[in-house]
């Protein structure tokens, strides 16, 4: 037990450091990488909670694909680092308004269960080594919870909808094959025979 | 259950350590005389034309952004394929009903041509 508490402590740390990293590195790409690191320490949190599948999940799709994405519009949108810091003290108000709102929020809900704290959650039984916690969450996902995954299933189609509708741009004035017009094609449509008298040498 | 880890936790452990060996050494040992010359950035022997972070084109965006979707899609079935031989036909109806609301948006997708490349 002590072991874990120090793995878990381990990786509090790592995540905390990295967090707080993400918003001091000035270097935006920098940034990303360690949000990268923060999600890698608390997919491992995860793993010490045994659940498997979460954590399993939040490397292949947070870090996998997720960040990837981060990464791309960081580098894509031209960041300039000058300007980023420019409106630093106008929103100060602002944000620390709203920093201060969210932590009372926080604070709200853990003050509501009492005081927080590792004595104020039991600890859950400790399952064999056969327990799958994947097929678990199977059986109840596909038929308690049904509704909201067909509801995610549709989420996911308003996604796509609004990737395509929002990022897609044709191009006016750009030649294209088109695979299928070229397979149908005839003889007829570009091939032309013509009829001519055959031609006499010159000379003869 | 946990005990069953340890081998990657080991593994995790190793692999840092050699991380930072790696930097480490190859800080101390290596030979570092840089000037000015060496320090600033070239390119193919001229002088940069541009910076690094030139504007992409929207289009490498909505590529990752569809992969993710469907990344995501991916993710539902391994549980599902877990838990199949005790939902049995419910759980496969309800799959196939996942699947279509997502393969509507497949056909979106292609008919809109967002898979093309010019």
């Amino acid at each position: 037990m002590i072991v874990q508490e120090l793995i878990f402590y381990a990786f509090s740390l790592v995540m905390v450091f990295a967090a707080v990293a993400v918003i001091t590195v000035r270097n935006p790409v920098y940034a990303v990488l360690f949000l990268v690191l923060a999600f890698f320490s608390a997919a491992a949190i995860w793993m010490l909670l045994e659940a498997e599948f979460l954590a399993i999940i939040l490397v292949v799709v947070y870090v996998g694909a997720v960040m990837v994405l981060f990464l791309f519009v960081v580098m894509m949108l031209d960041i300039n680092l000058v300007p980023l810091k420019e409106g630093f003290i106008r929103y100060l108000p602002v944000a620390a308004i709203v920093a201060v709102a969210m932590a009372i929020e926080l604070l709200m809900v853990l003050w509501s269960r009492g005081r927080f704290g590792v004595d104020m959650f039991p600890v859950p039984p400790p399952h064999s080594a056969d327990y799958s916690n994947t097929r678990e969450l199977g059986e109840l996902l596909y038929s308690n919870y049904l509704l909201p995954f067909e509801v995610a299933g549709v989420v996911l189609l308003v996604a796509i909808i609004a990737a395509v509708a929002l990022t897609l741009r044709t191009r006016p004035g750009i030649k294209v094959q088109n695979p299928s017009v070229q397979v149908r094609t005839r003889r007829d449509a570009s091939v032309r025979l013509v009829k001519m008298k055959s031609e006499k040498p010159r000379g003869a | 259950m946990l005990a069953q880890y340890l081998p990657i936790l080991i593994f995790l452990c190793i692999s840092t350590v050699i991380g930072i060996a790696l930097v480490v050494i190859g800080g101390l040992l290596g030979p570092t005389r840089p000037d000015s010359e060496k320090l600033s950035p070239y390119e193919c022997g001229f002088e940069a034309f541009e910076d690094t972070r030139t504007k992409f084109d929207v289009r490498y965006y909505l590529i990752a952004i569809l992969f993710i979707i469907f990344d995501l899609e991916i993710t539902f079935f391994l549980p599902w394929a877990l838990a199949l031989d005790t939902l049995g036909m419910f759980g496969i109806v309800a799959m196939f009903v996942f699947l279509a609301e997502l393969v509507i948006g497949y056909i979106v997708i292609w008919k809109r041509g967002a898979l093309e490349w010019e």
